[in-house]
Order: structure tokens, then sequence, then C-alpha cells
């Protein structure tokens, strides 16, 4: 599947909190930061780790400051984040369900248009 | 309990110098055992880390690295109807 979000995009992860497994580390959910790389298509481990089906989604390498995840220093933590657990930046932080892509809002689910600005 | 970006509120971890890659044989046998059920498609590396963080928080607070991991081993083996409580007890 193509990809929802570019090198360079600005990108905020997920305000959530999972009752199962999942790879969105607690102190980067809500927080923005930046796409610095495209790691390839893995299946969601929210979704693989309860045996469901999980079809390979883009994970992307996404840089944060350390600011914003902790309020303070001056270092970036890099963090591999699959695209379910992504949303734009400029969006207020929201939360839903990481395990697919149903609960996502009608503009993002993988099979709406997908225009770029 | 295991968050995957780690929690705040504990001492630094521990830096062991020349530390081998197991500290007793038996964790050496948990990690080959763990990858032999991944390899045959028993359960999947996910699945395994969801076992290790569905480990009560207390037990697995108490419970060193490969300890963690035979008690996901064994609840997934268990999940799966391949070993029963009696086995376990039997060792």
């Amino acid at each position: 599947m193509a990809e929802l979000f570019r090198i360079g995009d600005t990108v905020r992860a997920r305000r959530v909190d999972p009752p199962h497994h999942t790879r969105l580390p607690r102190y980067a959910r809500g927080a923005a930061g930046t796409v610095t790389d495209l790691l390839g298509h893995y299946p969601l481990p929210d979704r693989s780790a309860r045996r469901l089906a999980a079809e390979p989604e883009p994970v992307y390498a996404v840089a944060f400051a350390a600011g914003e995840l902790f309020g303070e220093g001056d270092h970036t933590v890099t963090i591999d984040l699959w695209e379910s657990y992504l949303q734009p930046a400029a969006e207020e932080p929201r939360g839903g369900d990481t395990a697919g892509a149903t609960s996502l809002p009608p503009r993002l689910r993988r099979d709406a248009p997908r225009g770029r600005p | 309990m295991n968050d995957v970006g780690g929690m705040q509120g504990f001492p630094p971890v521990p830096q062991e110098p020349d530390e081998p890659p197991f500290h007793s044989d038996w964790e050496a046998h948990v990690f080959a055992i763990n990858s032999a059920l991944i390899g045959r498609g028993i359960y999947n590396l996910d699945e395994f880390r969801d076992a290790v963080e569905r480990i009560p928080a207390q037990e697995y607070l108490a419970s060193s690295y490969y300890e963690r991991w035979l008690r996901g081993i064994t609840t997934l083996l268990a999940e799966r109807g391949i070993v029963t409580a009696e086995d376990l007890a039997d060792g």
C-alpha cells in the first residue's frame, strides 16, 4: 500500500491506551515529530500479537525533539512507528484504536480517496 | 506491565563488564526453545512479546529477563493446548 506520509512530514503519534500489545511507546503518545525515513512495510504488531489478519503497512522512522517528549533536553529520539500509530501533526491529538484502520476517521481510511495538499 | 519505551522511576540498568550471553545453561535452553517454537510457527514474535507483557505486574517485576521469557513460552503453550498444567508441574 502507498505511504500516507513522506520524509519531512510532521506527524503526531496517536494518543491511545490500547488494552493489547503495541509498539507505540507510552512516552511518545500525543507528541509531534518529523518523518526521517521510510522503513518498509510490516504487519501491525497490535494485530499479529492477537493472531488477527495483519496486512503489511508502512513503518516510518520518526524523530521527536526531547523537549516535545520530556519537556527538556536538546537531543532527538527516533522511533520506528507503524502508520496506524500516526496522524497529521496539524490535527489535535486524537485517540482511537491502534489495531486497525476501521476506527480511523473516514478521510484517513485506507479505502478513502487519497490526495495530498 | 511492559512498555516498549521503558518507564521512569526505576534505578539505572546495571552495567555488567564482559557480560556473557547467558548467565546459566537453562537460559540458553529457553532462548533456543523460543526460537524453535517461533520458527515452527507455533506462535509469532508479537504473540511472544504480548505473552511476556501479560505477566502480572508483581511477578513481572520480581522475575529476571529469561524467567519472563520462560513464563511467556509456557503461557502460550498452555493456551494452545500443547502442554497442560500437569506437564509444567512435572517439569
